[in-house]
């Protein structure tokens, strides 16, 4: 493939998502509300998916605990420990690995789930049926991720920093109170909302490109395994473009 | 699908009401022409059979008589109704009649027989109440042969018998018009040759016209009140299976040899 | 369908939890800064701040008492600072307590310290202006350390040459040397003392003499009767006491030398002073001497390591710079 054959296609697949987010936000707020298919998603992404997210937080929090002690032992500051794990955990690694594991857990799925009932006509037979498959299929889904995201980051922030605590609790001595104290103490609320907020926009990306690179998929199982792993790169590209983006913001309102 | 299921019917009793018409249809994808100027009227209770080569364009011919896919140009009358013309909400209304069996059954492989089955009356007949939607929910599988099946998932279930249960899913709705997308397509010859019978079947019970898509000869034979040879995006040839076997026209010939 | 309802209680808990765990932090960060309950405002003004700023904490006597609410600048040279402190803090501050800016630790955030004042006062009240006092920074702890450097390298410089002068003079050496001096000086003293004591007695003597013959007592006053004798007695007495006399004079001069010296002793100063010290004493002033040198050149090590620690290098550099841009 040339160059410019390359560059087109990425202006035609560009100009492609902003069409299909801004279908989105044509559907969204319009009857029918596909409220079963909401819960039944919502359950599926969000519920299911604790267990993963807890798992990798967990780890995450005790490693991070584990690799900066040594560091923070030479410079006599190990009592900071509980602060620089907390805010790390809380500002970025938290929504950031969370999203990624989401990513790669439900963008996949949901781009291997939509591109097989796109392959098999599933999509086109809903249509049928009286269903707008869009509205039954996408908006459910980015809803139900754009809602679990946020709420998995939490648990899996609070899951975290348990980690922390008991990474500290392996080489030195620290009370659960102090270390709760601590983190609070250090947490600001310029720390947990933008961090919070922009899982909503993590996991509307993650919705939005699962959904998105399944609708579309080519024919043929082929065409699926594509639509899964293209919604993944995608997805997680996305999730640290929009972090990057959310940095710059939080920096010029002030809340670094 | 006991009874009657090596009797041929030739020949229903077909009015000349005709039910559908496709007048000067084009649909090209790119430059590949599909669809050429192509006609079509099917009659009341009537099947016709849309003859052709794999991609020249069958599957297209429906899905633009459903609406799934808009033609670049001509025009599309279902039961009186302007297809292209119609809005999103006059489209679901017309669909409700119409029953699609699509080429790979499209069943949601996320719900049981029953969910699927439910899918399209949850949405087309919205005021029906649950009682009577399970009654007509078994009654449509047991005139599938399948009543068994209703609490299983689509994947537990062989090729012929997520046909069948494809079929009962467009027949919950009672069409007047079912459109058959290859529906032997992937079968064995057995298996295909009683999907072909089971369509004869239903069709007389719910007394509905049809068009069928397919390339096998043996279900064309059993299904066919009228061919139509699609070649070139054109409706290059038509009349009886009998009519056209004993055509001379190569290009005809070569579906029956 | 009983499926559907137990996975959508599943999928209540877990949104509730999450939700419960997000609401419930945010009250605890909040009631952390002070953003919630009940506070009052305290000002104070400062002229640097030294990097304080919003939400900073605020000790009252060390303990966790509120955050610094804002910090806003009121003219070129007068930054005000507003505190929320906790109400229970209230009746413990008192109008007159003194705020200072610190650090928490050596390189920690800025914190703002109340401190009580012995002096009584009225507890404060919202939106009170109070005192507050310099602290000293890091930077200026280490522009003083420079400078008593500094002072400290120039007197040992003086104290170096001193004791190069002491050593290079032999006239000084000798005359510390020369013990017999000084053991001959003490001997003439003593002598002029015990005689100075034994001209004491003879006057005693006399005057008991002269005192018994005036009441013709003894052979004296048998003497004495006869006028001749007494005239020839009383010209001799005349002698006697003339003598006496100036024996007197002798040992009031003695002893305004002898005091003269003392003094000198006492106040550490002229020759005498020096030569009645014995060498011992050089020998503890060379010693120490030695000793102030090896602490400057310690001293000396501990500053070229300071200059070198990453804390304070930057600094050291800049005053490097500052010199070598000087040099120039």
């Amino acid at each position: 493939m040339s160059q410019s054959t390359k560059l087109k296609s990425f202006f035609v697949e560009t100009g492609a998502i902003s069409k299909f987010t801004g279908w989105f936000f044509h559907e969204f707020l319009r009857p029918r509300f596909e409220a079963r298919e909401f819960l039944r998603q919502c359950y599926i992404v969000g519920y299911k998916s604790l267990p993963l997210v807890g798992l990798t937080g967990f780890i995450m929090g005790l490693v991070l605990t584990m690799q900066l002690r040594p560091t923070l032992v030479n410079y006599g500051v190990e009592a900071r420990l509980p602060d620089m794990v907390s805010l790390s955990l809380i500002r970025e690694i938290g929504p950031v690995i969370t999203a990624l594991i989401f990513a790669g857990k439900i963008g996949s799925s949901i781009g291997a789930e939509l591109g097989s009932m796109r392959v098999t006509e599933q999509i086109d037979a809903m249509e049928v049926s009286g269903t707008n498959p869009y509205k039954y299929l996408v908006v459910t889904r980015v809803w139900a991720t754009t809602l679990m995201l946020p709420i998995l980051t939490i648990l899996s922030d609070t899951i975290g920093l348990y980690g922390g605590y008991l990474g500290i609790n392996i080489r030195g001595v620290m009370s659960m109170d102090l270390y709760v104290n601590e983190v609070l103490h250090t947490v600001g609320f310029s720390d947990l909302l933008p961090a919070t907020i922009k899982t909503f926009f993590f996991g509307f990306a993650v919705g939005l490109v699962g959904c998105y690179k399944g609708y579309n998929s080519k024919k043929g199982t082929e065409g699926v395994g594509l639509s899964a792993n293209s919604a993944v790169v995608l997805s997680s590209i996305l999730i640290f473009i929009i972090d990057l983006v959310v940095v710059q913001i939080t920096d010029l309102l002030g809340f670094n | 699908m006991d009874a009657s299921q090596n009797t041929i019917i030739s020949a229903k009793d077909t009015d000349n009401e005709p039910v559908l018409a496709v007048r000067g249809l084009k649909k090209a994808f790119g430059a590949n022409v599909v669809l050429n100027d192509f006609d079509l009227t099917v009659n009341k209770n009537e099947s016709v059979v849309v003859l052709g080569r794999s991609g020249s364009g069958k599957s297209v011919l429906i899905k633009c008589i459903i609406g799934l896919l808009e033609p670049d140009a001509g025009s599309v009358s279902v039961l009186g109704q302007d297809v292209l013309s119609l809005d999103h909400e006059g489209l679901d209304h017309i669909r409700m009649r119409i029953g699609f069996l699509f080429q790979s059954n499209a069943l949601y492989d996320s719900m049981t027989v029953r969910e699927n089955l439910e899918f399209p009356m949850r949405r087309h007949l919205k005021h029906m109440s649950a009682a009577d939607a399970e009654q007509r929910i078994k009654e449509v599988l047991s005139n599938v042969g399948l009543g068994h099946t209703i609490d299983m998932m689509p994947a537990e279930l062989s090729g012929g018998m997520q046909k069948r249960i494809a079929l009962a899913r467009t027949l919950v709705l009672k069409p007047e018009i079912i459109l058959y997308d290859e529906p032997t397509s992937g079968l064995d010859p057995i298996t295909g040759r009683e999907i072909s019978t089971l369509m004869v079947e239903v069709e007389k019970k719910y007394h509905t016209a049809s068009i069928i898509i397919s390339h096998d000869m043996r279900c064309v034979k059993i299904t066919a009140d009228r061919i139509v040879v699609l070649i070139d995006g054109r409706a290059y040839a038509t009349g009886t299976y009998e009519e056209l076997k004993r055509s001379t026209d190569e290009k005809v010939k070569q579906f029956f040899e | 369908m009983a499926k559907q309802i137990i996975n959508n209680i599943k999928l209540g808990i877990f949104v509730i939890a999450g939700l419960i765990i997000l609401v419930t932090s945010l009250y605890m960060i909040g009631r952390n800064q002070s953003y919630f309950g009940n506070n009052i405002t305290v000002r104070a003004r400062f002229t640097n701040v030294m990097g304080l700023t919003k939400g900073n904490n605020v000790r009252f006597s060390g303990i966790q008492a509120g955050n610094v609410k804002s910090v806003h600048i009121v003219n070129d040279s007068v930054i005000e600072v507003a505190m929320l402190v906790e109400r229970e803090f209230q009746p413990y501050i008192h109008k007159n307590a003194i705020v200072s800016i610190g650090n928490e630790g050596l390189m920690g955030n800025k914190v703002i310290n109340i401190s009580t004042n012995p002096i009584p006062a009225p507890a404060v009240e919202n939106d009170d202006l109070l005192p507050v006092k310099k602290e000293v920074g890091t930077n200026e702890m280490l522009e003083t350390l420079s400078t008593t450097n500094d002072n400290v390298a120039v007197i040992s410089q003086d104290l170096k040459q001193t004791i190069k002068r002491l050593n290079n003079s032999a006239a000084l050496w000798n005359l510390l040397n020369d013990t017999s001096i000084s053991y001959n000086l003490k001997i003439s003293l003593l002598n002029i003392r015990s005689a100075a004591v034994k001209v004491n007695q003879v006057a005693t003597g006399l005057n008991t003499i002269v005192v018994d013959a005036h009441n013709g007592k003894g052979t004296v006053g048998t003497l004495l009767a006869d006028t001749a004798v007494a005239t020839d007695l009383k010209q001799a007495v005349n002698h006697i006491n003339g003598a006496s006399a100036e024996a007197d004079a002798v040992i009031a001069r003695l002893d305004s030398l002898i005091g003269g010296i003392q003094k000198d002793v006492n106040n550490g100063s002229g020759t005498v002073y020096t030569l009645l010290k014995d060498t011992a004493t050089t020998n503890k002033l060379t010693n120490s001497l030695d000793n102030i040198e090896k602490g400057t050149a310690a001293f000396n090590e501990d500053m070229e390591a300071l200059k070198h620690n990453f804390l304070t290098r930057r600094y050291f550099r800049k005053q490097e710079k500052a010199k070598k841009e000087a040099g120039k």
